[in-house]
């Protein structure tokens, strides 16, 4: 009730920025980055750990990008130079040139580590079918349906090894998913295939788009929960979700990824009472809006940590536990 | 004779090590690491290369990539009275984002946005460059508005600044003004504000006017905006391919940009391809009346591919001349 967690990733430290750069021009070895990698995860736990959250993340210290790495791991790729996104920010966008294969797993190595470090869960953490079909170039597939779905399969490979390696949380990122409201089914079924047989808590995280297109729909995607933003639009988009009543867990977004600025305590409080008056307290949890990886580590600390604290006195306040 | 155009913007990095890096020198601006002086610089040698590669391509009519532009609405909202930037949102259905202008009391000018980049553009160019701007509706629709409560008040008052704009483009020389109204092919039901805006955004305005619809249908737009003073319509027929036969159904006195090349995905049409469409809009519509461009602005492509697309397509439309027009 009311566990606190994060979206996924966490701001690299600095020396693994720099090695990453150092890695990519070929002045550091694959073994030396990955040394810092970890060293990177131990510390996004131990913090976590000592601001008090629930449910923890390994911060992606590992990846660039969510959909780009997949594509660095998986077969059927060549990797295109930079997009722009949005400012002056840029991702390499993948483009499948070959049918998408997973000739191992890619993200269960660096999950088994960030576990064996705490007591507490750690979510394993994919990018869905449909988002990485959306945020791909497609050379190859005849059509974004078949790209989605062959997607779907291999990430399924890989969340059944999750399981495997002890995930009780995986989570399946579909960003892009409100993209298209007349591609939903589409990624409903491709989440199908995804979650078919897991016993472990899904979680599916969404973002930036219009939830009135895809509400009350979304509610057919196979997770057991959804991780929303609302901070971002300062909650006004909490009124969609009163009618008809949400039937999943929810994960609320309550702080923004994208300001500089940490949030009050007390605006959390509200906006989290005011959700709390939408969704079953039994049935939410806590987190920012996204990933804090475009934040500094002291701003991603800081914006957890005003989660933990309003979190533990709205419960006071609502007798909750 | 076919011509060719763009639709508006162009990467603005480019994966050759000795061009001017742009992103570097805006990271270097968050870092306070860069002069004001140094970072213009850096704007203009890209807006420079920018135009010397569509020239060098051969693009008939060209843009000045919006390398100024973070997207389509921001770079005139912020000089306006009675608005605020704010956070950001998805830009239709792409995997790129806007900052969302919120409207927080009337609208009114402030500033010129993009007369002086229209002229620095020009006066580096020996083709033409189009000076385009978002479509009053389109910039009303992705606003926030927390102070008309009605699109149509809205909608009216920005297409009155627009037309401020678009005159003081024209003053410095601008021969074609081009209108982006991708938000009307998802609200086709206010066609009739829309257009009503679109006249008064362009009231007075003697070069050529056009109006431009990606990324949606244009089903329901036609045959009302036919029915206008614009002089050229243009139209995204990879989004949606049907919109080709909206084309074909409908009879134009306009001039047309045929959006054909798919500026969305790094999969190279081939010539064949291209050649088919060509060949079936000249049946249809005379060559003199008809630009064929990419289907949207080429930022969402890398560089590379940005420019092997343009050169694909001029060249197909060249050796589409030379063995079907006999030009």
């Amino acid at each position: 009730m009311l566990e606190t967690t994060s979206v996924g990733s966490f701001p690299k430290p600095d020396y693994l920025i720099k090695a990453r750069n150092q890695f990519a021009k070929g002045e550091l070895s694959p073994e030396k980055l990955k040394e810092l990698e970890l060293q990177a995860i131990k510390e996004v736990i131990q913090m976590q750990e000592e601001v008090g959250i629930d449910i923890l993340v390994h911060g992606e210290m590992e990846r660039g990008d969510m959909t780009t790495y997949f594509a660095e791991n998986w077969e059927g790729f060549a990797i295109s130079s930079l997009v722009r996104s949005y400012g002056n920010r840029y991702y390499r966008k993948p483009v499948v040139v070959n049918p998408v294969k997973r000739p191992k797993p890619v993200t269960v190595e660096y999950y088994k580590y960030a576990q064996s470090l705490t007591k507490k869960p750690v979510k394993g953490m994919m990018t869905g079918p449909y988002t990485m079909c959306d945020w791909s170039f497609n050379e190859y597939y005849p059509n974004r349906e078949a790209l989605t779905l062959a997607f779907a399969e291999v990430i399924h490979q890989e969340a059944v090894d999750l399981e495997k390696a002890g995930a009780r949380y995986i989570q399946i990122d579909e960003p892009a998913i409100s993209t298209r409201p007349d591609e939903l089914d589409l990624a409903i079924r491709a989440m199908k295939i995804v979650t078919n047989g897991l016993k472990a808590k899904t979680i599916s995280h969404i973002c930036y788009g219009d939830f009135s297109t895809i509400y009350p729909r979304i509610l057919d995607l196979p997770v057991d929960i959804l991780d929303l933003e609302f901070a971002n639009s300062n909650f006004s988009n909490l009124d969609i979700f009163k009618k008809p009543k949400f039937t999943k867990m929810i994960s609320i977004g309550v702080v923004d990824v994208h300001t500089h600025t940490i949030e009050d305590k007390e605006t959390v409080k509200q906006n989290l009472k005011k959700a709390l008056q939408v969704f079953d307290p039994e049935k939410v949890l806590v987190d920012p809006d996204c990933g804090l990886k475009t934040r500094t580590p002291e701003e991603a600390k800081a914006k957890l940590k005003v989660i933990v604290e309003a979190v533990k006195e709205v419960k006071q306040e609502f007798g909750l536990k | 004779m076919l011509k060719t155009t763009v639709v508006g913007n162009y990467p603005k990095i480019s994966s050759d090590k000795n061009a001017s890096n742009l992103r570097n020198a805006l990271n270097l601006k968050d870092q306070r690491k860069i002069s004001p002086e140094k970072l213009e610089e850096t704007f203009q040698a890209t807006i420079k290369r920018v135009i010397q590669e569509q020239e060098d391509v051969g693009v008939d009519i060209i843009t000045d990539g919006q390398i100024r532009w973070d997207d389509l609405v921001t770079p005139i909202a912020k000089n306006l009275n009675g608005v605020e930037i704010g956070g950001l949102t998805r830009f239709f259905d792409n995997n790129v984002y806007y900052r969302r202008p919120i409207v927080k009391s009337k609208v009114s000018f402030k500033n010129y946005s993009t007369v002086d980049q229209f002229e620095f553009a020009q006066a580096h160019a020996t083709k033409p460059v189009k000076a385009v701007l978002p479509g009053p509706f389109t910039l009303a629709k992705l606003s926030l508005d927390q102070h008309y409560n009605s699109i149509d008040k809205l909608t009216l008052d920005l297409a009155e600044i627009l037309n401020q704009e678009a005159k003081e483009l024209e003053k410095a020389g601008a021969k074609f003004i081009q209108l982006d109204e991708p938000s009307l092919c998802y609200n086709p039901e206010k066609i009739e504000l829309a257009m009503k805006a679109v006249e008064k955004a362009f009231d007075k305005i003697n070069c050529k006017k056009i109006l431009y619809f990606y990324f949606g249908s244009v089903k329901s737009l036609f045959p009302r905006i036919l029915d206008t003073s614009i002089d050229v319509i243009g139209v995204d027929v990879v989004s949606k391919p049907e919109n080709l036969n909206v084309i074909f159904n409908n009879d134009f006195k306009q001039e047309l940009i045929l959006g054909v090349l798919d500026a969305r995905n790094t999969k190279i049409e081939s010539e064949e391809e291209l050649f088919g469409l060509f060949d079936k809009v000249t049946n249809k519509i005379r060559p003199e009346k008809i630009y064929i461009s990419p289907s949207c602005g080429l930022e969402f492509l890398p560089h590379e591919s940005a420019v092997k697309k343009l050169k694909g397509m001029v060249e197909a439309v060249k050796n589409f001349q030379r063995e079907f027009l006999f030009e």
